[in-house]
Order: structure tokens, then C-alpha cells, then sequence
């Protein structure tokens, strides 16, 4: 079979190319630690969310030393808790989960973004700077009002933090 | 007229031509592109996927 | 009759009752794009805030699915089966071998896609019980009335149909040319519908065994996650069935009409093969965020999604260096001189490359799509439809329209209305692709999501970067409009044309490749071989995902609910509670929900 020599060319550069992506994922992978949202998490029902210790109440809580949890439920048409309020310059790992369809909870603009599907439980987990204000949108469509659905995440200062928990808001 | 066109691609009808063309100008704008490619890869996996808030590490 | 008066021959002079089938395939694919178009605008203009006075925002998702649906899969599937009888009956010189098994296809994926089509449409019409706004891809359990699923199957079925016609008039051909090589156009259509059955076979038994069963009550609820995989091992393949028939004109008709010839027939079946091995294994890729799958999984499918670049690329070389080498032979010069001499005020030519032009675009964006890891930054914003305006809006769209302007006048003997307007429509829809297409992208790295009526928030604000999100809407609103019109202009210039007398001296020949097919190993025609090796891959990329994902949540699911969407009490109920009453509404609609079961 004939090829010509430009084209082979091409062809190795082309492999080379594809090397080199997949050695940036890679490297995204094992440099800064990005992980992938996965099956981590055991599945759940989604019709007995009510029944669950982490998502009856979905709240954020604190689960080691500057390590936070966050339960949230997605359902038609917000997230709860609205608003998502954690410390700054903490590890948060949000567990989120679906009440009823699929949605999608994505902090805009950010790389925090996941499926959430009923019957699974989405674990990401993220590491926040200083205080900040983001928003939270659905971004896989969920029904009539899905352009309705919104939340926030605020990212407060540990001392805010605090003050927030024992004021009783429980969020 | 052949029946397909299987039978007009006999060898002599197309013999020889293959190693006279050069492609040159081909390969110049596949190049080009190559590099476009590496240079906006580069932009946005290193330094707008990368350095955005809340990367996930778990 | 002599063997000059026959070269002078049209399709349709050749292959009259073939040629009545293309045009009846290729006219229901221009209904789907007038339908598809118009949906388009109105969303464009919708989505952007620039006119919501014509639809309310609840029915802006039934805009969208019927925009996707009609375009994705009516258009482009009417325009594929249409351009491959042709291609299979003029490469083979014979015609197909049943004419009325033809026709039953056709007529079995026309019923099919009106049931789906009307099931969608219903939706604008409050007094009727029936919707379907589940959008292109119906993930549950969000639920669609139940025609709308038996209408998918039913122009499946017709689609498969169809492939067997190709197969079994090349095996006729086969026959009678025992040791001939398939001819290239066939060994494109062959790969391709070698791919279709392949990966239409997951989303087939996800309607049949899941979706529509539980449509009609027949089972309580389903696994999400399983009917979404099945959608996407479906899903990522279609994108290649709808981007095989685009690379047959490049590779086939473009050179022609260049003025040059195929650079390598060995190298465009080896593509083709590709595909077919490639195409299927990676449809994981669009779950990367999915919960409930994984990373392993997820590693694999994007490791074949990178290498499923290889043909792409490849082709961007076999197909530049035939125009390079048509340019040549009308006289062009120099390192990029040549690129002066080629035909750009033929609307064929000039659409067909300014949609590889769009294609390559394209490219770059896909690897942003194939990257695991970076799909958080974009996936399932804006992006991601940015990305596929592209890709199945642009590179196989504009090169659908673009090659009706050649493939037209075989088919019927009428010249076309006017290669003016022709080159107009194809120059704005590049230009409008180019608009719409690059602040969609840009929308997308700000975090603004897919498939929503009103993408602004009441509480944040998107980030300013490329100028921000209104001055991006705005272009979006140009862009889309502008895509209307040049619809406009390429619906009108066709009609027009069917006004046209017909005349004779249209017939074009398509010239041999300049390594013609002798060069190319005989291995390369085992289709046995390669839809063996095909299915393989497949079953070693999604056996043990389906098992894993059967075995967390079950066949039928982890206790999920059902929400039909065609229920309009259940509408009403949902668009009206909003976030305030979410508890009441999910006690209501699973309610609702047994009363239907």
C-alpha cells in the first residue's frame, strides 16, 4: 500500500499529537490531583431521601480538622441547602444527590461541576481560598422550570463560619 | 464506459502520477493547524482549566 | 446507444425509480431542516433575551426537543439514506435489487419519525395529553408519552431496512463482479451502516426493553443510569453516522469538483475502518461527571476517544492534498498560490470547504470535549452545543447543502435556480456558524449552561472575560439569525429549482483516485473481519461498565421515580410549585404517577 511521505508525516505527527493530550490529562491527573467524580459512593433511594442520615437534613458539616461535608439534595426546581456556606481555606467534599430526575450542580465558572443522578450519590471534593460568592445552576435539563434552578455557594471566613454554625442556622 | 469505477482505475490510467505530486502546500497548512492545535491546547488545559477556583482533588 | 451518449447520462436518466427514492429521502430531510430552523430562531432569540413574546419558557423545551430531534436525527438520517442509494447504485452501475423493499424502508422511517415528530409538537398544545419535552437525548426518568419512543423504534427499524437493502444490492453486484474490489462510495456506505447497527442496537433495546415498556405502565421505573449509558453508547457513534455520509462527499465528490481527483483510495477506506473499529467504544465519554461509574472506565473510553481523532485527521490530509492537487491541474502555483486557482464561486466547492474549514475548528474543541479531566470546565455548558453547531451543524450540514447544489441536478435533470443565491446562503451560514458558534464557546468557559430558556441567574452574576455574557448573547442572536436566513435562501433556491425544466447535459462522472484501489490491501474489504474486530472492541469497552452499573442499581433501578412530562396536570404542577413547594409536588406527581401506572 502506497502512502506518501507527507502523509506520513502527518500520521506520526498526529499520533504525537494525541500522545500529548493524553499525557496533559494524565498529568492534570497526578500533578494537581484532579480526580474524577466516580463510583466512590454507594447507590441510594432516591424515593427514601427522607430516611437518610446525610440527606433528610442536607447541611454542611464539619468532619475533621478544616475538613467540611456538604449534603446536598437536587430536586425540581432548587438545591438544598441554599445557601451552601463553608469556610474558607477548607477541604469541602459535597456529596450530592438527586431527589427525583437528573440534574446537573455546577459552581459557574469554576471547575466544580457533576451529573446527579437518582439512585447515586456525586462525591467531589474541592479546596476553597479565601471568601467568595459563587453560583450554583442545574445544568442538565429537569423539567418545566428547569431555568428556575439555582443556588449559591458561599465561601466565608473561618471566623464568619463559626459565627454562622452557633448562631443556630444549622447551614 | 466502465461499469464502475473500479475498472477505470487501472494502472496505467493513474500510473506514475502518484510520485510526481507533492503535496507541499498541503502540508504547509496542516502544519499550521498542528501548531494552532499545540498553542490553544496548551492555553486551555495549562492555564484556563488549571487555574480556575475549586478544582476537584477527590 | 453508443458509449459517449450513455457517459452523458444522469442518475436519473440511469436509474429513474432509484432516483425517485433520493429525491423523496433528500426533500423529508429538508423538511426536518425547515422545521429544525425555525425552532432554531425562535430559541436563538429566546435564549439569548432579544424576543420571548413567541413561546413561554416551559415551551421553549419543547422548541428544543423538537430542534434536535428534527435536525439530528430526521435531517441528517433522511439526507444519509437518500445520498447512500445513490451512492450505492451509481458505484455498483446496477440498481437495487427490490425496488419496493426501498420504498418500504423509506415509508417505515417517514411513519416512524411523524409519530415521534407529532408526539414532540403536541406539547405546544395545552388541550392535548401528549408531550415529549425529554430533548434529543430522553434521559429518565423524566418520561415521554409513549409514542414518542415507538416512533424512534419504528424509524430505526426502517433505517436498518435500508442498511440491508445496501448490503444485500452489493452483494447482488458481488456476484456478478466476483473479483472486483468494492467500489469506494459502497465500501464507504458498507463501513457505515456496519457501524449503525452496531451502535443503534444499545439504544434499540433501551426503547424496547426499558423505555417504552415503562411508558405504558407496563414496568414501575427504570435505571437511570443504565438508559443513559445505552443512549451514549448510541450517541457518540450517531455523531459519526451523521459525519460518515459528509466524508464520503469529501472524499468522493469534492476532489471532482476541485477539478482533481481522490489523492489515495487506500488511505479513505483505511479511515473508514477506523471508524467503524473506533466509533462506538467511547461513547463513556460523555460521562465523565456521571456519579455511579468508574474512573477506570472513564480512562478507557477516553484513551479510544483520542485515537478516534486519527481518521479525522488523516482525512484533513487526503482531502486537502485532492483539492491541492485540482488546483494544480487547473494551473495553480506556489507554496499556497494554489489555493487562488480553485472554483470558490461554485456554492458546492466553496460550502463543502468552508464546512472543513468549520470542521477543523471543530476539532479542537472535541479534544477539549474527549479530555477527561477538563470536561468539568465545560461539560454541559454551552460549550458543548457550540462544539456540535461545528461538527453536525456546520461540517455536515453546510456539506449536505453545499453537495445538493451538485447532486441535485443528477438526481432530477433541473439546473439549479441560481448558483448565486447558492453561494450566498452557504458563505452566510459560514459566517453565522462563526458568530454564534465562537460566543457559545466562550459562554461556555464563563459557566453558562446548555439547554436552559433563560441562561441569566437572579442570584450571581457570570465572570467578564471575551467580553462577557450579554455582549455574547448578542452575537449569539446574530449568528442564529443569520443561520435562518441562509436556510431561507437554500429552501427557496430549491424550490425554485424544482420550477426548472428539465434539460439534459448535467450528467457529471466522478474520476478515479490517483492511488486507485488496486494499491490498497485486499484485507481492507473483509468487512467480516472488521465488524468481528469491531464488535469486540465494543464488548471490551461496555461489558463490565453495563455489569457494574446492573449490578449497583439493578436492572429497573434504585428506587427512582417516574416523571412523565406528557401528563399536563403534572406540568402545570411542577412549572407552578417551582423550589417553594418541592415537597408537595414530588408527593403529587408520584401520586399521579401511580395512577397512571
Amino acid at each position: 500500500m502506497h502512502i506518501h511521505a507527507y502523509e506520513k508525516l502527518w500520521l506520526a505527527a498526529s499520533v504525537l499529537l494525541i500522545l500529548f493530550l493524553l499525557g496533559s490529562v494524565t498529568y492534570g491527573a497526578v500533578g494537581p490531583g484532579v480526580a474524577m467524580v466516580s463510583d466512590s459512593e454507594p447507590a441510594i433511594d432516591a424515593g427514601a431521601l427522607d430516611e437518610d442520615d446525610r440527606f433528610s437534613e442536607p447541611r454542611v458539616e464539619q468532619v475533621g480538622e478544616n475538613e467540611y461535608a456538604a449534603y446536598v439534595v437536587a430536586r425540581q426546581f432548587g438545591f438544598q441547602p441554599d445557601p451552601i456556606v463553608v469556610p474558607a481555606n477548607s477541604t469541602v467534599t459535597f456529596y450530592v444527590t438527586s431527589a427525583d430526575v437528573i440534574h446537573g450542580f455546577e459552581v459557574a465558572g469554576t471547575n466544580a461541576n457533576t451529573m446527579v443522578v437518582p439512585g447515586e450519590v456525586s462525591e467531589i471534593t474541592v479546596e476553597t481560598d479565601g471568601p467568595a460568592e459563587y453560583g450554583i445552576v442545574c445544568n442538565e435539563y429537569c423539567g418545566a422550570a428547569h431555568h428556575a434552578m439555582e443556588g449559591k455557594l458561599e465561601v466565608v471566613s473561618q471566623s464568619a463560619y463559626e459565627e454562622r454554625a452557633s448562631g443556630g442556622d444549622g447551614e | 464506459m466502465g461499469r464502475n469505477e473500479t475498472a477505470h482505475a487501472s494502472a496505467e490510467d493513474v500510473g506514475g502520477e502518484t510520485e510526481e505530486f507533492d503535496p507541499i502546500g498541503t502540508l504547509t497548512l496542516i502544519a499550521i493547524y498542528f501548531a494552532i492545535l499545540v498553542v490553544s491546547w496548551v492555553y486551555i488545559y495549562y492555564i484556563e482549566f488549571l487555574g480556575r477556583d475549586l478544582v476537584i482533588v477527590g | 446507444m453508443s458509449e459517449a451518449i450513455e457517459g452523458d447520462r444522469t442518475f436519473a436518466d440511469k436509474f429513474p425509480e432509484e432516483a425517485r427514492v433520493v429525491r423523496a429521502a433528500l426533500l423529508g430531510s429538508f423538511l426536518a431542516l425547515t422545521l429544525g430552523a425555525v425552532f432554531g430562531i425562535i430559541q436563538t432569540l429566546h435564549r439569548t433575551g432579544v424576543f420571548r413574546g413567541l413561546i413561554s419558557s416551559t415551551d421553549y423545551y419543547t422548541s428544543l426537543t423538537a430542534h434536535g430531534v428534527f435536525l439530528a436525527l430526521s435531517f441528517t438520517t433522511f439526507f444519509l439514506v437518500g445520498l447512500f442509494t445513490w451512492a450505492v447504485v451509481r458505484s455498483l452501475d446496477r440498481p437495487v435489487i427490490d425496488i419496493r423493499i426501498t420504498w418500504t424502508w423509506y415509508g417505515l422511517m417517514a411513519a416512524g419519525m411523524t409519530m415521534t415528530g407529532i408526539s414532540i409538537l403536541a406539547g405546544f398544545v395545552n388541550e392535548l395529553d401528549m408531550s415529549a419535552d425529554v430533548l434529543f437525548t430522553f434521559y429518565a426518568p423524566l418520561q415521554a408519552h409513549p409514542m414518542f419512543y415507538a416512533g424512534l423504534a419504528v424509524f430505526i427499524v426502517g433505517s436498518w431496512i435500508a442498511g440491508a437493502d445496501y448490503f444485500r444490492t452489493w452483494l447482488a453486484w458481488k456476484r456478478e463482479n466476483p473479483d472486483e474490489r468494492i467500489p469506494l462510495q459502497t465500501f464507504m456506505v458498507l463501513t457505515t451502516m456496519a457501524m449503525w447497527y452496531i451502535a443503534s442496537s444499545a439504544v434499540a433495546a433501551s426503547v424496547l426493553i426499558f423505555l417504552l415498556p415503562w411508558s405504558l405502565g407496563l414496568i414501575d421505573q427504570v435505571n437511570p443510569t443504565l438508559t443513559r449509558t445505552l443512549f451514549w453508547f448510541f450517541g457518540h457513534p450517531v455523531v459519526y453516522f451523521w459525519l460518515m455520509p459528509a466524508y464520503l462527499l469529501w472524499y468522493t465528490v469534492l476532489p471532482k469538483i476541485a477539478g482533481g481527483r481522490l489523492f489515495s483510495d487506500p488511505l479513505a477506506r483505511v479511515v473508514f475502518v477506523l471508524f467503524l473499529l473506533l466509533s462506538t467504544p467511547v461513547g463513556i465519554h460523555h460521562q465523565y461527571l456521571d456519579p455511579g461509574i468508574a474512573e477506570g472506565f472513564k480512562f478507557i473510553s477516553m484513551t479510544n476517544t483520542m485515537f478516534l481523532l486519527l481518521p479525522s485527521l488523516l482525512t484533513a490530509f487526503t482531502v486537502v492534498a485532492s483539492v491541492e492537487y485540482g488546483a494544480r491541474q487547473r494551473g495553480g502555483t506556489g507554496l499556497l498560490g494554489w489555493l487562488t486557482d480553485l472554483p470558490w464561486r461554485d456554492p458546492a466547492f466553496t460550502g463543502m470547504m468552508l464546512a472543513g474549514l468549520m470542521f477543523a475548528a471543530g476539532g479542537f474543541s472535541g479534544m477539549v470535549n474527549a479530555g477527561m479531566n477538563i470536561n468539568y470546565m465545560i461539560h454541559n455548558t454551552i460549550w458543548v452545543p457550540g462544539h456540535f453547531h461545528l461538527t453536525v451543524g456546520t461540517a455536515v450540514a453546510l456539506t449536505f447543502m453545499a453537495a445538493t447544489y451538485w447532486l441535485w441536478p443528477q438526481i432530477t435533470n433541473k439546473p439549479i435556480y441560481s448558483r448565486a443565491i447558492g453561494l450566498v446562503q452557504v458563505v452566510v451560514w459560514f459566517v453565522g456558524m462563526a458568530l454564534m458558534s465562537n460566543a457559545m464557546h466562550a459562554q461556555g468557559i464563563l459557566g453558562v449552561p446548555r439547554r436552559t430558556a433563560e441562561p441569566e441567574y437572579s442570584g450571581f452574576d457570570y465572570p467578564t472575560m471575551f467580553g462577557g455574557f450579554e455582549e455574547l448573547n448578542i452575537q449569539i442572536a446574530i449568528g442564529g439569525t443569520l443561520l435562518f436566513v441562509s436556510t431561507v435562501l437554500f429552501i427557496g433556491n430549491l424550490v425554485l429549482t424544482m420550477g426548472n425544466p428539465k434539460i439534459s447535459g448535467l450528467a457529471e462522472e466522478l474520476p478515479p483516485a490517483l492511488s486507485g484501489p488496486d494499491d490498497a490491501p485486499r484485507v481492507l474489504d473483509n468487512l467480516r473481519l472488521w465488524v468481528g474486530i469491531a464488535v469486540t472492541l465494543v464488548v471490551l469497552a461496555y461489558a463490565l461498565p453495563l455489569a457494574a452499573i446492573i449490578n449497583r442499581g439493578g436492572l429497573l433501578g434504585p428506587g427512582v421515580g417516574t416523571f412523565p412530562v406528557w401528563l399536563t396536570p403534572v406540568l402545570d404542577a411542577l412549572a407552578n410549585g417551582a423550589a417553594a413547594v418541592v415537597g408537595g409536588v414530588v408527593d403529587a406527581s408520584a401520586s399521579l404517577a401511580e395512577v397512571v401506572g
